[in-house]
C-alpha cells in the first residue's frame, strides 16, 4: 500500500466528497420536499394533481439517473437551456429521488391506522392539522428506514455524475486509477471517505428511528 | 424536430445487441432478486432475535454493504478473489454474487422494519387466541409484514435492474455498454445518435421497470 | 449497542478492504518475480497445472486455443464494436492478426480505461490492446511489448478564440479532455494549474465542447485536426502538444513467453510493413492520409 501516493491525493478525494455531499445534500432536500408532496397529494387524491404525481414517480424511478442527467445537460441547451453541471446534478437527484421517497412517504401514510384519521376529525382537527399533528408523526417511524435507505441510496447515486463531467468520489477514483493504476489506493481512499460520509447517515438514522418510536411498536 | 440519429438502430444487429443487453441486465437482477427475497426475509426475522451477537452481526453486515460503493464490491468480488485464491469467476457471477448481498443486506433491513412496526396487541391477541409462537408469525404477523414490504420491496428491485449498468466495469457487456458502443461506433457518420439511442434505452428500462412496479401495485391492492 | 456495531461495521470494511488488496499486492509481486519459495506465494503453489502462475504461459495460450485479449469497444477508431457486432479498429486488427500468427482464436474482452491493469493482474486476458499509452507508472504494473502506434496531442478552440499557447492561461477557463486519455496525462503533468472539465466518452466531450462549456478542448491531434475540418467554426490553434508517447500491448508482468512471442511478431510485422496497412484500414478514413507516418509505429522503432 503505497502511502505517498495516498497523502497526495487526499486532498483531491476531500474535494469531490464536498462536491459529492454539497449536490447530495441539495438534491435529497428537494427530494424529500418532491415527496412529501407527492405522498399528501395520492394520499388526499387531489384530482389531476394525483394522476400527475403517480405519472411522475413511475417514470422517474423506472428510468436510470444516468440517462436522465445526460438528457436534462446535453439536451436542454439544444432548446436554449444551458445549466452548470452542478444544478444539474441536484435536479437530477432530486426527480429522481423525489419519487423514492414519495414512495418511502406512503407507505409510512398507508401503515397508520384508519382510526387514527377519524378521531382526528371527530377531535375537530382539519386536514393540515390531522396530517401534522397526529398522522405525520407516526407515519415517520414506519417510513424512517426506507427513507435512511433512499439518503443512502441518493448520496451513492452521485457516482453517475461522471457523465457530467462532475468530479465526484467515483469518478475521482476511476480516473485516478485509468492515470496511476493503483487501483488499491484508489479504492481505498474512495471506501473511506464513502465511509466518512455515509455511516453518520446511517447512524442517525438509526438514532432517529429509535427516537420516533411509540408505544403501538411491536417489540 | 431536432436530429436524433435514431437510425444507427436499424444498422445490421444493433437493436438485436441492444435487446440482448438488456436481457444480461434482466438476468442478473431477476436471478440476484429471487435469491435474496427469501434470504432477506430470513436475515430479518432472525434480526429481530434478542440475542445480542446475532443482532450485532447481521447490523454490521447490513452497514458494510450499504455503505461500501458497489463498484468496490464488484472489484472485489471479480478481480481479488482472483489475486488472492486464484478463483477464477465470470464477471456474471460475480455480479449476482455481489448484487445478492446487496439485496438480501436490504431486505433484511425493510423485513426487520416493518415486523418491529406491527402493534404490540397482534402479538398478545393471537397469543390470546391460543396459536403458537410458530403460527403466529406465519398466519398473523408475516401476511402483515409482506403487506407493508411490497412497495418498498419493488423499490429495491427497481434500483437493481437499474445499477446492473455498473457491471460494464466488470466485463459484463450490457444495454447501457451496448448503447455506448453504437453511439461511438457510428460517432463519424450519425453525431447525435447519442441521444437517439439513449431514449430507446430509456424506454427499455421503463418497459422493463414499470409492469414490476404495477404488478407490485395490484398485489398491495388485492392484499389490504 | 447499534453504534458499536457500526463503527465495527467501519472496522470490518476497512480491513476487508486493505487485507484482500494488499494480499493481492503481495501475490502479484510474488507471481512477478520467478523465486518461488516464500511464504506469501502459498496460492501460486497450490496451483497443479500450469506455470503456476497467474498469467498463462505462450505454451498454455496455444495448448488453450485462445487468447484473451482486452481491447476498447467504444473507441473509434482504435477498437469498436461495428453494426454486426464484430470487433474493428486498428488494435483490433493487430489483435486478430497476432491471434492467427500464434495459431488460436482471438477472444475479446470489453475492457475499460479504470481496469486494464485489473485485468492483466489477474490473468483474466493475456494481453491488453486497448490503446494503451506506456508511462512509467503503468510500467510499474505491467510489462509493455514494442509500440506500434505514435501520439501526439492538439488542442481545437473556436474560430473567434483561437488558442495558440497554453502558457499565460486564464484561470477562469477549463480545456476538456476525456477521462483516461494521453491528453489528460500530459496536461496534469506539465499544466497543472489549467482547470480541465474531464468526460467518460468522446460523445459526451464532443456534446460539451460544442455547446460552449469550455474554450477548448485538447485530444490526440489527429483527432482534433479531424474534428475541426468536419465541424465548421473550430480551428485547430496547437497543433502538436507535447513530447512524442507511444502506445504498446501489455502482459502481465513477468510473462517473459507471451512478452518475447509478441515483440517478435511485432518486428516480423515490420517488414511487411503491417502497421501502414493496418492505418489503411482502420484509420485513413478518419485521418486522412497526411498522418499516417507520423502515427505508425513499425517493427517497434520509433523515429527516435
Amino acid at each position: 500500500m503505497n502511502w505517498d501516493f495516498i497523502f497526495k491525493y487526499l486532498p483531491l478525494y476531500e474535494r469531490a466528497a464536498l462536491l459529492t455531499v454539497k449536490i447530495g445534500l441539495s438534491g435529497i432536500f428537494f427530494a424529500l420536499l418532491i415527496g412529501l408532496v407527492c405522498a399528501a397529494v395520492r394520499c388526499y387524491q387531489v384530482p389531476f394533481a394525483d394522476q400527475l404525481a403517480a405519472a411522475y414517480i413511475e417514470l422517474s424511478r423506472n428510468t436510470p439517473l444516468l440517462i436522465q442527467l445526460f438528457f436534462i445537460y446535453y439536451g436542454l441547451p439544444k432548446v436554449g437551456l444551458s445549466i452548470k453541471p452542478e444544478a444539474c446534478g441536484v435536479i437530477g437527484l432530486a426527480f429522481l429521488g423525489g419519487s423514492y421517497m414519495a414512495e418511502a412517504f406512503r407507505s409510512g401514510l398507508e401503515s397508520v391506522d384508519k382510526i387514527q384519521w377519524e378521531s382526528a376529525a371527530s377531535l375537530g382537527l382539519n386536514s393540515a392539522q390531522t396530517l401534522g399533528w397526529v398522522i405525520l408523526p407516526q407515519a415517520l417511524s414506519t417510513s424512517v428506514p426506507a427513507l435512511v435507505a433512499n439518503v443512502i441510496f441518493l448520496l451513492k447515486e452521485t457516482s453517475v455524475f461522471s457523465a457530467i463531467s462532475l468530479m465526484d468520489l467515483m469518478f475521482t477514483a476511476k480516473d485516478l486509477i485509468g492515470l496511476y493504476s493503483k487501483t488499491t489506493e484508489s479504492l481505498f481512499l474512495l471506501v473511506v471517505f464513502y465511509l466518512i460520509i455515509l455511516l453518520p447517515v446511517s447512524v442517525a438514522g438509526s438514532l432517529l428511528e429509535r427516537r420516533l418510536r411509540h408505544a403501538g411498536f411491536g417489540d | 424536430m431536432p436530429d436524433l440519429g435514431i437510425e444507427v438502430l436499424f444498422k445490421g444487429t444493433n437493436m438485436l445487441r441492444l435487446l440482448q443487453g438488456l436481457w444480461v441486465a434482466m438476468r442478473i437482477s431477476l436471478i440476484s432478486v429471487l435469491i435474496s427475497m427469501p434470504l432477506g426475509i430470513l436475515v430479518g426475522a432472525l434480526m429481530t432475535v434478542k440475542n445480542k451477537a446475532v443482532h450485532a452481526v447481521f447490523k454490521v453486515y447490513l452497514e458494510v454493504i450499504r455503505i461500501m460503493p458497489q463498484l468496490v464490491l464488484l472489484f472485489l468480488v471479480y478481480f481479488d478473489t482472483t489475486k488472492v485464491w486464484r478463483i477464477n469467476l465470470s464477471g456474471e457471477a460475480a455480479a449476482i454474487i455481489v448484487f445478492v448481498l446487496w439485496g438480501t443486506a436490504e431486505m433484511g433491513d425493510l423485513v426487520r422494519g416493518a415486523l418491529v412496526s406491527i402493534p404490540k396487541h397482534q402479538y398478545e391477541s393471537s397469543q390470546a387466541l391460543g396459536l403458537g409462537r410458530l403460527q403466529t408469525y406465519v398466519y398473523v404477523i408475516i401476511p402483515q409484514t409482506l403487506r407493508r414490504l411490497l412497495p418498498l420491496s419493488i423499490n429495491l428491485i427497481t434500483r437493481m435492474i437499474k445499477t446492473t449498468s455498473l457491471v460494464l466495469m466488470i466485463g459484463v457487456v450490457e444495454v447501457l455498454k451496448v448503447a455506448q458502443q453504437i453511439i461511438e461506433a457510428n460517432r463519424m457518420t450519425t453525431p447525435n445518435a447519442a441521444f437517439g439511442v439513449f431514449l430507446v434505452v430509456l424506454m427499455l428500462y421503463f418497459v422493463v421497470c414499470w409492469p414490476i412496479s404495477m404488478l407490485a401495485r395490484q398485489l398491495e391492492r388485492k392484499w389490504s | 449497542m447499534k453504534n458499536l456495531s457500526k463503527l465495527a461495521a467501519l472496522g470490518i470494511a476497512g480491513t476487508l478492504a486493505l487485507s484482500l488488496t494488499a494480499c493481492g499486492q503481495s501475490t502479484a509481486a510474488s507471481s512477478a518475480s520467478q523465486s518461488a519459495g516464500s511464504a506469501a506465494a502459498a496460492p501460486a503453489a497450490s496451483q497443479s497445472e500450469g506455470s503456476g502462475q497467474i498469467y498463462r504461459t505462450l505454451d498454455e495460450i496455444k495448448s488453450s486455443g485462445e487468447i484473451n485479449i482486452g481491447v476498447f469497444s467504444d473507441k473509434n477508431p482504435f477498437g469498436y464494436v461495428d453494426e454486426n457486432g464484430e470487433y474493428q479498429g486498428y488494435d483490433i486488427y493487430f489483435a486478430n492478426r497476432l491471434a492467427e500468427d500464434l495459431g488460436v482464436k482471438a477472444n475479446f474482452v470489453s475492457t475499460e480505461a479504470a481496469n486494464r491493469v485489473e485485468y492483466l493482474e489477474t490473468g483474466k486476458v493475456d494481453v491488453i490492446l486497448a490503446n494503451f499509452t506506456v508511462t512509467p507508472e503503468r510500467a510499474e504494473a505491467v510489462d509493455f511489448a514494442l509500440p506500434y502506434m505514435n501520439v501526439a496531442l492538439g488542442v481545437v478552440s473556436r474560430d473567434d478564440d483561437v488558442i495558440e499557447t497554453l502558457d499565460d492561461w486564464n484561470a477562469d477557463d477549463s480545456i476538456i479532455v476525456i477521462s483516461g486519455t494521453t491528453a489528460e496525462t500530459y496536461l496534469i503533468n506539465n499544466y497543472p494549474d489549467i482547470p480541465l472539465q474531464k468526460f467518460d466518452s468522446y460523445a459526451t466531450a464532443k456534446e460539451a465542447f460544442q455547446n460552449g462549456t469550455s474554450v477548448a478542448w485538447a485530444n490526440d491531434n489527429t483527432e482534433v485536426i479531424a474534428f475541426a475540418l468536419q465541424n465548421s467554426g473550430y480551428t485547430v490553434g496547437i497543433p502538436s502538444l507535447g513530447s512524442a508517447d507511444t502506445i504498446a500491448p501489455a502482459v502481465t508482468k513477468g510473462n517473459t513467453t507471451l512478452l518475447d512471442a509478441i515483440n517478435s511478431e511485432i518486428e516480423a510485422l515490420g517488414e511487411e510493413n503491417f502497421f501502414h496497412a493496418d492505418y489503411e484500414a482502420t484509420l485513413l478514413d478518419t485521418y486522412g492520409a497526411d498522418y499516417e507516418d507520423a502515427l505508425v509505429v513499425e517493427g517497434g522503432k520509433t523515429a527516435q
